[in-house]
């Protein structure tokens, strides 16, 4: 029991980024994640999980959020976006700024299923066979919203203003 | 990929991704190396993830808010538990009080649910039901006797409800909801994954027909009408998924009318 809440205690970080990341609201994002826990602990004793307990957690917490995003659109209200989620810690230029606030409003344009894959890959470092498993979708079809969000991506981003590339 | 002029988009999303073999992964960059254009868009792509990592990273060092923390969790769920469980027993009373009292707007006349309409109020109430997590449902599934009980005497049916525990879904429970010309029996479902579906039943005699899909707004109804009921499943889940539960349903839920 407690080894089950430690396990879910080394998730949480993850849960919050991840969270963060598709409501671009901190406190929306907490709410999630707070649902996600909560069901998770409830669940467990009937659910106990038979694998790792990430992708567990994750799915529950994609299909809270698909729920959520389902009853905002029946009741719309407005919610404040974070347009940048944070004041940069170090001192960036103003271009390196635009640069990410550009690539969180262009996120936030993507369908929602070519988000979620994503930013499953490339923010949580999941592999295809983890995310594809935590969306319950063929790894083809992963693929295929990975490529097609990158591509929409690299166009809203490129489309507007300057290469925002720094070079490596 | 042994053909060394078919490079496809999918192969450089997984070498940007780290999912190739070591072989493999060579052969792109040799393939890289002559295709500025390729190069330039693994480049795009690779400093995407360094934004958003830039964006989004930082919140995974914040240290968590309390009320985030599982344990407290758990022990709040302890402590609330004796609580909730008076509290349920409390609507309990309500509901069965409810329950003799008869239901507002019976008497009003509505024209023949057609299938549509049946279908639209079923996705209705499951959009406005599953998000729930204190109040998904008024009678608790693992007080399965009653809801039977309770459920078949309003839809003035014999009802059983499914069992879809073969197909990994467990009842959350169910309620009962005003439909039109009739009541409605709402039984939710719910799978290790907290993903949701809901059965929607109300008390209609007609010709058995097949299975109906119909999509929208990213939830899928499977429809049907049973001997005198029409069924309506939904759930945001593939069809295959949702089929197999409609057919389990459909063989267990109508056992005979009462009439």
């Amino acid at each position: 029991m407690s080894s089950f809440l430690d396990d879910i205690e080394t998730l949480v970080p993850a849960l919050r980024r991840y969270a963060r990341a598709l409501t671009r609201n901190a406190d929306q994002a907490d709410d999630l994640v707070q649902d996600c826990l909560e069901r998770a602990i409830a669940k467990q004793s009937l659910w106990r999980p038979i694998g790792p307990v990430r992708p567990w957690l994750f799915k529950i917490m994609i299909n809270l959020h698909r729920n959520d995003r389902r009853r905002r659109r029946s009741a719309p209200e407005y919610e404040a976006l974070d347009v940048l989620p944070f004041e940069p810690a170090s001192p960036a230029t103003q271009g390196a700024r635009l640069a990410l606030a550009e690539t969180a409003a262009a996120l936030d344009r993507l369908p929602a299923e070519q988000r979620e894959a994503l930013l499953l890959v490339a923010l949580e470092g999941m592999s295809y066979a983890e995310a594809a498993g935590v969306l319950d979708i063929p790894t083809g079809t992963l693929m295929s919203r990975i490529g097609r969000a990158r591509e929409a991506l690299r166009t809203m981003v490129d489309g507007t203003g300057p290469r925002l590339r720094s070079v490596k | 990929m042994n053909d060394k002029t078919i490079i496809t988009e999918a192969d450089l999303n997984a070498y940007v991704d780290g999912e190739l073999p070591p072989a493999e992964q060579a052969e792109i960059e040799a393939y890289l190396a002559d295709h500025p254009a390729d190069r330039e868009r693994v480049a795009a792509w690779r400093d995407q993830e360094a934004t958003l990592r830039a964006l989004y990273g930082h919140v995974a060092e914040e240290t968590a808010p309390a009320r985030l923390s599982p344990h407290r969790i758990a022990m709040e769920r302890r402590r609330n538990f004796s609580r909730a469980a008076m509290a349920i027993a409390a609507s309990l009373v309500l509901v069965l009080l409810g329950g003799t009292g008869g239901w507002i707007g019976r008497g009003l006349v509505t024209p023949d649910a057609s299938q549509m309409t049946l279908v639209s109020e079923a996705e209705a109430a499951h959009a406005l039901y599953t998000p729930e997590v204190l109040h998904p449902v008024e009678v608790n599934g693992e007080d399965g006797a009653h809801l039977t009980k309770w459920l078949s005497k309003r839809l003035d049916r014999s009802l059983s409800i499914p069992d879809l525990s073969s197909e990994g879904f467990s009842l959350v429970g169910g309620r009962l909801l005003p439909a039109a010309g009739s009541a409605a029996a709402l039984l939710m479902y719910e799978n290790r994954d907290g993903a949701r579906v809901t059965l929607y039943v109300v008390p209609k005699s007609g010709q058995e027909t097949a299975m109906h899909f119909s999509t929208g707004d990213g939830l899928t109804a499977v429809s049907w009408q049973a001997e005198t009921l029409g069924c309506v499943l939904v759930g945001n889940l593939p069809r295959e998924t949702l089929l197999k539960l409609a057919k389990t349903s459909y063989g267990s839920l109508d056992s005979g009318s009462n009439a």
